[in-house]
């Protein structure tokens, strides 16, 4: 089998929008907030679900068919019909999915903080949100309403499928529509990096660390830590949704096969590799653990292909075991990640006029503690 | 404040204790470790909740069912015993957190700096000032654990004082620190009554220092105010001696 070159491109650009955009979340929930989620799953996946059965019940609403049962084959090849023949439908009702999509993350991630908000220890959010994760794929492939159970829900094409039809190469007629989608992906990428950049430089930053750093003192110095933490959730959790919705656009099925625990994992060690607090550093983690998803995948079908009794699963999994290996490396050798936690650049700086990057020491939540004071 | 109390399991950390503290008054609180001054600072500040009974009313108003930054907002700042700094961030950033208004901690119009920045710089200014006044202004790109402990302390009271409070309750503000700087610390906190007419509460170890500065001092032995009065004359009063010496 020969390898695409242009196909391991526009999928690798796709799925780094999409985790990009999942670290992000997580790197603004905990690197800054100092929210530990556990669940991003959660999110990401309602994100996935939410988006696929609105495109599922819209395109035909849309496009003025019925096609009966969403979750039936003659239905799905439907969708793929109309997503062909109506690119005003198509590209509308994927706009309106990931609104949906991100609007239920926002709703999710309110409703999850809430007993979360109220517990003395943080890291008691993350168990809450690991267990509601879980819950929800469990649940979701046990129910046939919710995103077709067991088997998913398919046929979701990408908004620009269409396209396929205006080009006589197979080749192209495959890589014109899913190209033009990575680079809308890839681009509300940077949009949420330019948005948590300036979220992160700003007097929200400061805000948001110092919750992170000590809530007490925090409190004491007039903010308020409950309403700050409800609202990097919610931010954190329309990320989350959005990435979900265009994650189940690029794939073309909703699948609780995909929401596996293990992905929130990943997140954290693309934010741990890349740097706490440190967005430009967490692109850097994520196109490290991009690869290695990508990178296990296509070599795991190229060595099934030359070597028919090799199992690809091997790679696949063992792609958690290099994940497991990085996370150890860094634990040991550099544990404020690739890039260290920068100072918050505003213009306040330019007043004492040095100009000098301040790299930040003490990122990490046990180094910070290890400074304070402990007698006087 | 009136009959506040407040008990951790069988110990009445601080108990029944009825104070009043004058506005634009500098007034001390002594007593020896343990007598339940910091626990006190805490219930006031609302970093504790005090039990049941009594009622702590600040500038007129009821305050002890407030949480502690609601009680910032109203203009009642502190201190800790022990610093407690934001050690992500440098001195700079610690201090300029504490300002009030901000308008750029909205998270709907921190993306957009032109709507934030002019406030940024004039707050930038402030700061600028107060670290001037406390000399820690060689600090500002420096993070607080790579300050001294006496640093920390400089930089806690930087960050009080840029709230604008009404009343700064100081929690030994010159522990940790240099003798001199000590008393350039307590000259500060006149020179703050004298130009903005703050109020300040301080527990303060230095009794040489504090009472140079104090107009009313109180004293805390085992959760109780046993004395009340001038420096000078309370000194000499004889549970306070007891409470030091042991009687």
């Amino acid at each position: 089998m020969a390898f695409d070159f242009t196909g391991f491109t526009i999928a690798f650009a796709s799925v780094y929008g999409i985790y990009a955009i999942l670290g992000i979340s997580l790197n603004l929930e905990y690197g800054y907030g100092g929210q530990p989620n556990f669940g991003q799953v959660l999110f990401y996946g309602l994100g996935a679900f939410v988006g696929g059965t609105a495109a599922a019940n819209l395109l035909p609403t849309f496009a003025g068919s019925s096609i009966g049962n969403i979750c039936d084959v003659s239905a799905t090849l439907a969708r793929e019909q109309i997503a062909l023949a109506y690119p005003a439908v198509s590209v509308s009702v994927w706009v309106i999915a990931l609104v949906l999509a991100m609007v239920a993350g926002g709703i999710v991630g309110i409703v999850v903080s809430y007993p979360a908000l109220r517990v003395k220890e943080e890291w008691y959010l993350s168990m809450i949100l690991l267990v509601a994760g879980e819950m929800f794929r469990v649940i979701t492939m046990n129910t046939q309403q919710l995103g077709c159970g067991f088997n998913g829900l398919g046929g979701v094409t990408t908004p620009f499928y269409w396209l396929s039809t205006y080009f006589p190469s197979s080749t192209l007629q495959a890589n014109v529509p899913t190209g033009l989608y990575a680079v809308v992906i890839v681009v509300l990428a940077l949009a949420c990096f330019k948005i948590a950049q300036r979220l992160g430089n700003s007097p929200y930053g400061r805000l948001l660390k110092s919750v992170r750093d000590d809530k007490i003192a925090a409190e004491s110095l007039g903010k308020d830590v409950s309403k700050v933490r409800k609202q990097v959730m919610i931010i954190g959790s329309v990320m989350a949704g959005l990435a979900g919705a265009l994650y189940v656009y690029y794939i073309g099925v909703a699948s609780t096969d995909d929401f596996i625990p293990a992905v929130t994992f990943s997140v954290w060690v693309m934010m741990i590799l890349g740097g706490y607090a440190n967005n430009r550093g967490l692109l850097v983690g994520t196109f490290v653990i991009t690869m290695l998803d990508r990178g296990s995948l296509v070599s795991g079908i190229l060595l099934q292909s030359s070597f028919p009794n090799f199992s690809a699963n091997l790679i696949l999994y063992a792609r958690y075991l290099v994940e497991a290996v990085i996370l150890l490396l860094l634990l040991v050798f550099r544990q404020k990640g690739i890039f260290p936690e920068t100072r918050i650049k505003t213009k306040a700086y330019t007043l004492f006029d040095f100009g000098r990057k301040t790299r930040l020491t003490g990122s990490n939540p046990d180094e910070r503690q290890k400074g304070r004071v402990t007698s006087s | 404040m009136e009959n506040i109390s407040k008990a951790f399991g069988g110990v009445r950390a601080v108990d029944e204790v009825t104070l009043s503290v004058k506005r634009g008054s500098i007034t001390g609180l002594i007593g020896p470790n343990g007598s339940g001054k910091s626990t006190l600072f805490n219930v006031i500040s609302g970093v504790e909740k005090k039990d049941s009974a009594g009622a702590i009313e600040f500038d007129g108003k009821r305050i002890d069912r407030l949480s502690p930054h609601k009680r910032f907002e109203l203009g009642l700042g502190r201190s800790f015993q022990t610093p407690r700094l934001f050690m992500g961030m440098t001195v700079l950033e610690n201090t300029m957190l504490a300002a009030k208004g901000q308008k750029g901690e909205r998270p709907s119009v921190a993306p957009f700096p032109s709507r934030w920045e002019g406030q940024e710089i004039e707050l930038a200014k402030r700061a600028q000032d107060q670290m001037k006044l406390l000399e820690i202004e060689q600090l500002y790109g420096k993070l607080p654990n790579e300050t001294s402990g006496g640093q920390m302390k400089l930089v806690q009271l930087s960050n009080a004082m840029m709230g604008d409070p009404k009343m700064l309750l100081l929690d030994e503000p010159t522990a940790g620190v240099a003798p001199r700087l000590a008393q350039d610390i307590f000259k500060s906190i006149a020179h703050q009554r004298e130009q903005l007419g703050t109020t300040f509460f301080i527990v303060e170890h230095r009794l040489e220092v504090l009472f140079k500065h104090v107009d009313t001092v109180f004293a805390m032995h085992q959760g109780k105010i046993i004395a009340e009065g001038k420096p000078e004359s309370i000194v000499k009063d004889q549970k306070l001696i007891d409470a030091y010496l042991g009687s």
